[in-house]
Order: structure tokens, then sequence, then C-alpha cells
């Protein structure tokens, strides 16, 4: 290392591209922007970890709530995102290839690439969440679509479901003014409440497993569904009400991480098209990589739990 | 200056300037990338966190006096000793050693230029700013009661004060405390000088790494912690209130996995700045090196498992319990590591009674009174007893304020002339130490006994059986704050008038003391080649600390 220090060295250390003033070499500097970008990726776990906690809590105490409320997200465009992202990471893990290889136009295609895919995910998001929004299952009062009487007569067709994989149950209130046609019913919410309609499936298919007499509920459900020994719907629907707290706070998190991972790459596409990487210099390539990969990975952890979570009690029915 | 030519390896030449002297224009602080810079910012705001934490200690002190509720009134009190516990853990422990004579001195100790990632060190900074000029805010608008642990659904539902804009606070000022950690661990794995050896660390880096763990491992648990409050509080629906399906142990428990760690967070540097006091001022190299190492990375780690004896009679399991009670025993194990070998590098050390030395011995006392007290504490049955009295009070002031304090004022001190090339007045710097020993324990002993009696914790009255005791309380307070004002006045004072101490005032072998003081910039004129192990007093070590101490004899008898 530079023990002694002639003036040929320091002009190469002036030269080197992207070389900071407290490192004494590239290899040095390389080292530690990656330690800490592990290092970064370490606490965002912690930070998805306590969520992750959270929802392992409750899902372990009530998990006959968390499949009655999991069956009303849409599989398809959850699936759908799934893919999206695993492509996108792909195109980030070309993206960091082409500027190992100093190769620029590629490089650029990349990164635009990947911005479009993670776009896309967002796209889908928002059209999930705005379903979420119009059907009444965003769990806070107020935030769901307000409806009125009026509104809901002069209202053109409900929104066709893809049949595929729409799931066959009624058991929020939109679920049930459409399965009795406009008329009869209409679907108001005028002041955006959270419209769960004690909706039991789940529970029934589980109590009709009690019955051949195999223990079926865990022991927090036969406390936490019943009062006085009676299923009482209200506090079933307080579980399924925390399965959606939980879902949008951790997929809100989660688009969150896209949108600055979007911005990363932002600033990757204009630093990369002006040429500044090289193969000598890719390192803030390969960073947002990571983060980009990272963000990619805590959502194949929330597809399968959110959304795939007791599908088979259909295929039961 | 005759120093520099005693110590062989020291530079050579001296640099133009230092890095107080680099650049005087206010963009040159608030845009610099020095971590020494950002070091005294930081060292700065901290301390003004102390005095108002303090001002809101001493109304609590004040309200004790009598039995009565008499100076404020109950709610007020709640808001008193919350804002208290916030400003005091939040804003001041948890940054106090790690955020500034970390942040100064990490670098030096190892031969760095700088911190690994400089505009990381300053966005954190920013970062603690902005999180405490929220906290401020909300304070000023009419403060926050719930106890700076936030307990659910008191503080979801029924609060009716600044929740929201004090969790916000401290949520962004937990990435200020992330950010710090991280930069940490990147710089004592890429940073150190040529020879640094991992064995061959001051004992303070391995304390600051063993923090930096626990940083980023538990701070971002409290921020999710926190958001989820806040959201909940917000929004009215949520995972903490029972009364909608929710489970207020579960905040508990996730307070708590970051909160307790935090306590290592708030001692293990404290630690590691004794580590350096003992064995420098013994003139000895450190008894057990390695252990004292390890012992830190231990308690890291074993900190992480014991959140729940918080938690003995909230309504946590029972087994868990056992265990959890089990475990803290445990983690008692390194610190009583790191006590009995401190004890050790004292006997037949050559000690001298320097202001530091006073507060590192001071350390040893009083943590070992807390340390102990911890145990009756995380023992099963007689926590049943003792929970929410003030004896769990006495215990953490006696780990929080007479280990991290008094290791960050004896750090401040032995570090001082390094960091502003001053020396302060070595009478009234002892004079301190001794108050601030004398003032806290007449302030928390009596505390012990109060709780022993059933004081209850967070109540602005209590039974007139318990006045004298509280009165002694009251009068050790006083005493403790004359002891804090003090170096505030003859530090500033030495700033202007304080003779100038020279690159190695206490004549020791640590990197940090060759170098100028105060240091350049870039911290070493060329970048050092390490040829010797920590605490070498040795000769070999290039140190000839005999003839010096001769000479500064000579010099104090003319």
């Amino acid at each position: 290392m530079a023990t002694h220090s002639d003036t040929h060295h320091e002009e190469f250390h002036y030269h080197a591209p992207g070389l900071q003033h407290q490192f004494e070499d590239m290899k040095q500097q390389e080292e530690s922007v990656s330690i800490g970008m592990w290092m970064f990726l370490v606490q965002e776990i912690m930070f998805f970890g306590g969520l992750f906690t959270a929802y392992l809590v409750f899902r372990s105490r009530f998990p006959l709530a968390f499949a009655e409320a999991s069956n009303h997200l849409n599989a398809f465009w959850g699936g759908l995102n799934t893919l999206v992202l695993i492509v996108s990471s792909l195109t980030m893990a070309l993206a960091v290839y082409f500027a190992q290889k100093g190769n620029r136009n590629m490089q650029v295609i990349m990164i635009i690439l990947t911005m479009i895919f993670g776009a896309t995910f967002l796209g889908v998001k928002v059209i999930e969440y705005t379903d979420k929004y119009n059907t009444g299952l965003v769990p806070v009062t107020g935030w769901n679509k307000k409806t009125k009487k009026a509104d809901a007569e002069h209202a053109a067709e409900p929104a066709k479901k893809d049949q595929a994989f729409a799931i066959p149950l009624i058991e929020t209130r939109a679920e049930a003014s459409e399965a009795a046609g406009d008329h009869s019913a209409p679907y108001i919410n005028p002041k955006g409440e959270f419209q769960w309609n004690s909706g039991r499936h789940v529970f029934d298919y589980a109590i009709e497993k009690e019955k051949s007499g195999k223990p079926y509920l865990t022991a927090a459900e036969r406390v936490g569904y019943f009062s006085n020994g009676e299923f009482d719907p209200n506090k079933y629907r307080d579980k399924i009400r925390i399965f959606y707290y939980i879902y949008f706070v951790m997929t809100g998190l989660h688009a969150l991480h896209m949108i600055i991972g979007l911005g990363l790459m932002a600033w990757l596409l204009w630093a990369a098209y002006r040429g500044t990487f090289s193969a000598d210099y890719f390192a803030p390539v390969e960073m947002s990589g990571l983060y980009w990969h990272f963000v990619d990975i805590v959502w194949i952890f929330l597809f399968p739990l959110l959304y795939l979570l007791g599908r088979h009690f259909l295929g039961a029915h | 200056m005759q120093n520099v030519d005693a110590i062989g390896s020291g530079i050579p030449v001296y640099p133009k300037d230092n890095f107080l002297t680099n650049g005087f224009t206010l963009k040159s602080w608030l845009l610099t990338k020095d971590h020494k810079r950002i070091a005294i910012m930081y060292l700065i705001t901290i301390s003004l966190f102390f005095m108002a934490g303090g001002l809101y200690a001493s109304a609590i002190r004040l309200e004790l006096l009598t039995p009565e509720t008499d100076l404020l009134t109950s709610a007020t009190y709640n808001k008193v000793f919350t804002q208290h516990g916030i400003l005091m853990i939040f804003f001041f422990l948890i940054p106090s050693i790690p955020a500034v004579l970390g942040n100064f001195l990490l670098p030096i100790m190892i031969g760095a230029k700088d911190l690994a990632l400089p505009r990381i060190n300053l966005l954190s900074l920013y970062i603690y700013w902005v999180g405490g000029i929220l906290t401020v805010y909300a304070l000023l608008q009419g403060g926050v009661d719930t106890g700076w642990t936030f307990y659910t659904p008191y503080s979801t539902t029924f609060s009716n004060s600044y929740v929201m804009a004090v969790g916000l606070g401290i949520f962004i000022n937990g990435f200020s405390s992330i950010l710090t950690g991280l930069n940490f661990i990147v710089t004592v794995h890429t940073m150190r000088a040529p020879g640094m050896t991992w064995f061959r660390l001051p004992l303070f880096v391995w304390a600051q790494y063993a923090t930096s763990l626990v940083m980023i491992l538990g701070t971002p648990v409290v921020a999710i912690t926190v958001l989820l409050l806040a959201i909940e509080r917000t929004v009215g629906v949520g995972i903490f209130d029972p009364a909608i399906g929710g489970d207020p142990i579960l905040f508990q428990h996730m307070f708590w996995f970051y909160s307790h760690p935090a306590v290592y967070i708030m001692v293990l540097p404290g630690m590691g700045v004794v580590s350096e006091l003992i064995s420098n001022f013994s003139r000895k190299k450190i008894f057990g090196y390695e252990f004292i190492a390890f012992s830190s990375i231990a308690i890291a780690v074993f900190g992480f498992l014991v959140w729940g004896h918080h938690m003995f009679v909230s309504g946590q399991s029972m087994y868990a319990g056992l265990v959890f009670s089990f475990l803290t025993m445990v983690v008692a194990v390194p610190s009583a590591i790191k006590m009995f070998n401190w004890t050790a590098t004292l006997y037949k050390g050559s000690i001298s009674f320097d202001t530091p030395m006073l507060y590192g011995l001071g350390f040893m006392g009083l943590f070992l009174i807390g340390g102990l007290t911890g145990l009756f504490l995380g023992s099963i049955g007689l926590t049943v007893y003792l929970t929410d009295t003030y004896f769990v009070v006495a215990h953490f002031h006696y780990v929080m304020v007479g280990g991290q304090v008094i290791a960050y004022l004896g750090g401040l001190h032995y570090w001082w002339p390094k960091m502003t090339g001053r020396m302060y007045s070595e009478f009234w710097g002892k004079i301190s130490a001794m108050l601030v020993f004398i003032g806290f324990n007449l302030t928390f002993f009596p505390q012990f006994i109060l709780g022993y009696q059933g004081m209850p914790r967070r109540y602005a009255s209590y039974p007139a059986e318990l006045q004298v005791l509280n009165i002694f309380s009251t009068a050790g307070a006083s005493v403790l704050a004359v002891g804090f004002i003090m170096p505030l006045v003859y530090l500033t004072h030495s700033l202007f008038f304080g003779k100038p101490a020279g690159d190695n005032p206490w004549m020791l072998p640590g990197l940090e003391w060759r170098t100028t003081s105060p240091p350049p910039t870039e911290n070493f004129v060329t970048t050092p080649v390490v040829t010797w192990e920590a605490y070498e007093f040795g000769e070999e070590s290039g140190l000839d600390l005999e003839g010096a101490r001769r000479r500064e004899q000579v010099s104090t008898v003319v």
C-alpha cells in the first residue's frame, strides 16, 4: 500500500475515475461500497422482518380468517407481477453485465427495460389497489369508494372478472349485490367502510372438518372467533381486516421501495447514457442492482404469503 | 511538541492546516465530508439535547421533593418524564459516544483518512437534525405522555398528545443511527491502515463495531414498529389494539426486540471508552485483550435474545419468561468478563489519577452496581415484586448514566486535547468528576431503597413516609447538575484560554496520539504503518515514556 507517496502515485490516484478522496485505490473503494450496500440490505431485511413477524404471528393464530381473506386477492395479477419482477431481475443483471463489459448501448437498453418492467409492476399494483378500493376491501373507513344509493342505481355494469381466476365466493357486500343483480340490492357504501359481509366459507369448511373429530381450529381461533360460545361474525371480520391491513402495509412499503428503485434506475440511465461506467468503474450499477434484486426477493416472499394462502380451500368445494 | 521526535513512527512534518482551521465559512462546516467536523457538530447538538433532557429531569426531581402533587399536575408530570426519557435515550445516549467520539476517533485509531462513506456520515447528521427538530416541535406543541415506551393501546387509541410527531421524529432519527452503524462496520472492514490487523485494533474500535451490529440489526425493527403504531393511530385500524382484534403484547415484543439491544447501544461504547481509559492510565497492556474484544461481540449477540425480561408481568408465557430469565443471566457473563479484565489490568499498573481515569474508575463502580441489580430484576421471582418500582429506575440509571454518561464524559476529557488541541483545567476536571460521582450516588442509591419499599415509578405523588429518601435524591440531583454544568464551563473556557496540549499529552502509544492535535483534515500526512500491538507501553514501541515523563516533571517544577 501507499507507504511512500511520490507524485506519480498521487497523480495516478487523481485520475482514477470515481475514486473518492478517502480511499487508497479502487479495490478498497469497491470493497467498501459493496460491504456498505450489503449492510444496508441487512437493515432492510430487519425492517421488513418486523412486518413478516407481525404477519406470521397473526397468520399462525388465525389461519382460517387469513385464508378466507387471501382468496379475495387476485392471484392472476399477483402471479403476473411475480413474473414481471423476475424478468426485471434478469434485465438488471444484464445491465450490470454490460456495464462490466463497458457496452454503453446495451447497458442503456437493459436499464430502460428494467424500468419498463418496474413501471409495469406498479401499474398492476394500481389496478389491484383500485379494485380493492372499488369493492370496499381497504381496511380503513373512508378510504374506500363512497357509493350512495342513487349512484349505485345509475351505475354501469359491474366490471367483469377474469373467470379463470375469479373467486366464486360471496363474502363482501359488493359481491353480494353483484350476485343478486343490480335492482334488488344495489351495492352502496356511503361512508367508504370496509365491506366484508360476514362471509365464512373457510370457517365453515373447518367446522365440517372438526365434526369428523379432528381438532382444526387453533387455540387462538377458539377464543378469537367466538362470543359466548357462538360464532361472532364481527370478531371474524376483525381478523380479516387485519389481513388486509398487513397486505396494504407490506405491499405499500414494497411499492415504495420499487418507486425508490425506479428513481435509482433513472439516475443510472442518465449516468450510463453519458458513458460514466466502464470496465474499471461500474460499482453504482452493481449496487443499484443489488438493491433491485433485494426488492424483487421481498416480493417473491410476499406473493405466496399473501395471494396463494389457502387457495386449496376453493378446490375442496 | 518534542514528543513527535520521541515517537518514531509519528508524522515527520507538520501539516499547514488542522481540521478546524481548514475553512471558516458556514458552508465549509455544513457541507463538510470530514468526520471530525461532523463529530463536532454532533457534539454541539447532543449537548443541547442533554441540557433539555436535564431540565426535564430537574422538573421531575423538584416535583418529587414533596409527597403531594404540587409543582406539576399529574398530566404534566406524565409528559415531563416521557420527554425526559425520549430526549435522553433517542437523542442523547444513543448517538453520544458513537456519533461524537466514535465519529471523531474511529478513523484516526485505525489510521484511515476518513470514514469509508463520508457523505453517508453527513447524511446521518442531517437525518438526526430533522428527527430532532420534529421532536422538539412536538414537545413545544404540547408534548407526549405515553412514556418513552409508547405502549399500545394507550399510544394508538387513548393518548391525547403529540404521539404522531414524536413517533415520526424517532422513526427518522433511527435511520441516522443505522447509517452511522453501517459506516463504522464498513470502515473497520476496509479502511484499516497497513499493519493494523483486527487484533491490533484498540478495544474502543471493537466496542464500536459491536455497537454498530446492534444498530443495524435492531433499529430497523423499532422503525417499522413505530411506523405501524403511527399508521394505527392515524387510520384507526391496526394490529396492536385488542378492541379491533390486535395484540398489544406483540407491540411490546417488537418494541423491546430493539429497545433491549438499544440498552447495549447505550453501554457498549462506554465499555470501549473505559477499556481505553483503564489500560492507558494504568500504563499497562490490557489484560485479556481477546476476551474483552469478543465479549463485546457476545453482548451484541446475546443482547438480542433477552428482550422478554421487560415483559415478565405483561402476560407473556411463563415458559418464555423462564427462558428469558436464564438468558438474562447468560448476558451478564460477558459484562462480568470485562469487569474482571479491567480489574486485572489495574493490578500492579502504574495508575495515574487524571480526570479521565477518575471517570473510568467511577464507571467501574457504578456499572458494577447497575449490572448486579440487573440480575435481581432478571430473576423471575424477585422481578414480580420489583417491576415498575423505583428499583428499576435506579437500576437503569446506574447503567445508563453511571455507565454511558460517565464513560462519555471520561472519553470527552481524555480526547479533548486531541480534538481541540487545548488542555482543560485538571483541577476543575477532577472536582467535577468527583461531584458527578457523589451526586450520582446520592441521587440514585436512595431510589433502590425507595423501590424496595414499594414506591412505584411514573407517579407525581407518593406516601409521606418516603419523603426523606426523596429529599436525598433531589439533593443529589442538584449536586449532579453542578457536576454536569462545570465541564461545560471549563471545557469551553479551555477552547480559548487552555494551554496548548501538544500531540500526546498523556504519553500514550495509540495511533490517535501519533498525529497532531488537532489532527489535519486527512488525519495523517502519510498513511501510518502499524508495527506494534495495541496498548504496547514498551520501549520498542517508540515511546520514550520515561524520558517524556522526566521532561514533564521538569516543566511542572519550573
